[in-house]
């Protein structure tokens, strides 16, 4: 059954795709972040193309298996001349999908700041981006650790995806070990442990930040 | 992509798709199902003994593990492992069971949200009226957290369709397996994925809009029981 001779050979492998991984991981979140901040942003503009561009973006990435994505990512890209590392098709689909749904949250918390206050910062003369970035979204950020977590540990579960495409992540290591050493349980439950392990890290890193950052007991 | 005889070769790609999309509808629509009964079921366990013991601790040790991990490495270990002691599985029954083992850890969470938001007056004025337990389960609880979930079940609905494209690694003809052949075969890589991207947005558009036809219709026969629930017992106002 579970050799556990064999753990300390594989260790060493392991640790590094884990770091890929990680690197991965922190790439497509500041990329998707970052989108999705930017998308929430011309959707709260108001304007009209720019709230149909916001919900043509999100419905379309909401229907698309990300796997589609990262295929048209790494090799449909390079017949329009534009040739993706692994990684970079990896980051770049990743940021993109996850994208969307992190629009989708910053749109939740923007909701959560009530109207009334937009709407008397404008009457005394604030502009609409001091009312975006000086009262809604020091609000709105408050709430949102929770969800942005959560999100972080989808986007760390579709990080394993990159393996299709060959990025040498997590998730290929441990195939190869398979197919080099015809071992098959070590290396599958020492990879489950690996992600259930990192998933359970980015659950109490998010309930720390949000413990650290949330109001308490003051204003709601 | 190369616009000479697109349109043929579109033509000759849809019927190939569509049986891809066959078997993702198919098996993401058992993946739901066993998903809702084994997540009503884990949602049971987790809810025995008012929420405390050991049925209590599996249950989030088994949420945390399908939450935590990702389906691919879920569907190698359940396509790998078996066969690695001698036991082969079909990899169409693999997947289903995997994807409704995964499914299940999501739906018992939303199943778990969905009675949460019961208010807790409604079942103790049920019991005082001296209703039945089963009589409390099928008149008000059930009607209202089927109301409550159903967003969330045909989100995640749309969340399996999306990501039963990953069973096509362990050699399941579904329709991103299909599209996959397709691109080795012709080497138009663009033009088949983008053709792949319209049908699965054309499937997850149809679950949501069958979805929301039936969670409008549930609304609405929601209203009609509350109505002459509130005539049956008299009450003037709730």
């Amino acid at each position: 059954m579970f050799d556990w001779s064999l753990i300390p050979g594989l260790l060493p492998l392991f640790g590094e795709a884990a770091l890929r991984t990680l690197a991965l991981l922190v790439c497509a979140l500041a990329g998707g972040c970052t989108l999705g901040f930017a998308l929430n942003a011309l959707r709260e503009s108001g304007r009209r193309p720019l709230v149909a561009v916001y919900w043509s973006y999100v419905g379309l990435m909401r229907g698309l298996p990300f796997l589609i994505l990262l295929f048209i990512a790494y090799f449909g890209l390079p017949s329009v001349g534009l040739q993706l590392s692994p990684f970079a098709a990896a980051a770049g689909a990743l940021s993109v999908y996850s994208g969307a749904y992190f629009a989708e949250i910053f749109r939740a918390c923007w909701q959560t700041v009530p109207k009334g206050q937009v709407e008397a910062a404008r009457t005394i003369g604030f502009s609409p981006a001091r009312v975006f970035w000086n009262i809604q979204a020091p609000q709105a950020m408050r709430g949102s650790v929770p969800l942005l977590a959560n999100q972080s540990l989808l986007v760390l579960k579709d990080c394993a995806l990159a393996s299709v495409i060959t990025y040498p992540e997590l998730t290929m290591t441990a195939g190869k070990v398979v197919s080099e050493q015809f071992i098959y349980l070590e290396p599958y439950v020492l990879l489950a442990l690996c992600y259930w392990g990192m998933s359970i890290a980015l659950d109490f890193l998010g309930r720390w930040m949000n413990q650290r950052f949330s109001l308490k007991g003051g204003v709601r | 992509m190369n616009a000479d005889g697109l349109l043929e070769r579109l033509t000759a790609y849809f019927p190939v798709m569509l049986q891809g999309a066959g078997i993702t509808m198919l098996v993401s629509s058992l993946a739901i199902i066993v998903g809702l009964a084994l997540g009503a079921c884990l949602l049971g366990m987790s809810l025995a003994n008012r929420g405390t013991g050991p049925l209590t601790w599996a249950v989030t040790v088994y949420v945390s593990f399908f939450r935590g991990t990702p389906l691919l490495v879920q569907l190698l270990m359940a396509f790998y492992l078996p066969s690695a002691f001698g036991w082969d599985m079909p990899p169409l029954l693999v997947a289903i069971l995997v994807m409704g083992l995964n499914s299940a850890a999501f739906q018992c969470q939303i199943l778990r949200a969905g009675l949460a938001a019961i208010p807790a007056g409604q079942i103790a004025a049920a019991y005082s009226f001296g209703m039945p337990q089963r009589k409390v389960f099928w008149n008000i609880q059930l009607p209202q957290l089927a109301r409550a979930v159903w967003p969330a079940v045909v989100s995640e609905f749309m969340d399996v369709v999306k990501n039963s494209a990953i069973i096509s690694v362990i050699a399941v003809a579904d329709l991103a397996r299909v599209t996959r052949q397709i691109f080795a075969a012709n080497y138009r890589p663009l033009e088949v994925f983008l053709s792949a991207g319209v049908m699965y947005l054309l499937l997850t558009g149809a679950v949501f809009a069958l979805g929301s036809w039936v969670g409008r219709r549930l609304q609405h026969r929601g209203g009609r029981g509350r109505r002459i629930g509130l005539a049956a017992t008299g009450a003037s106002h709730v």
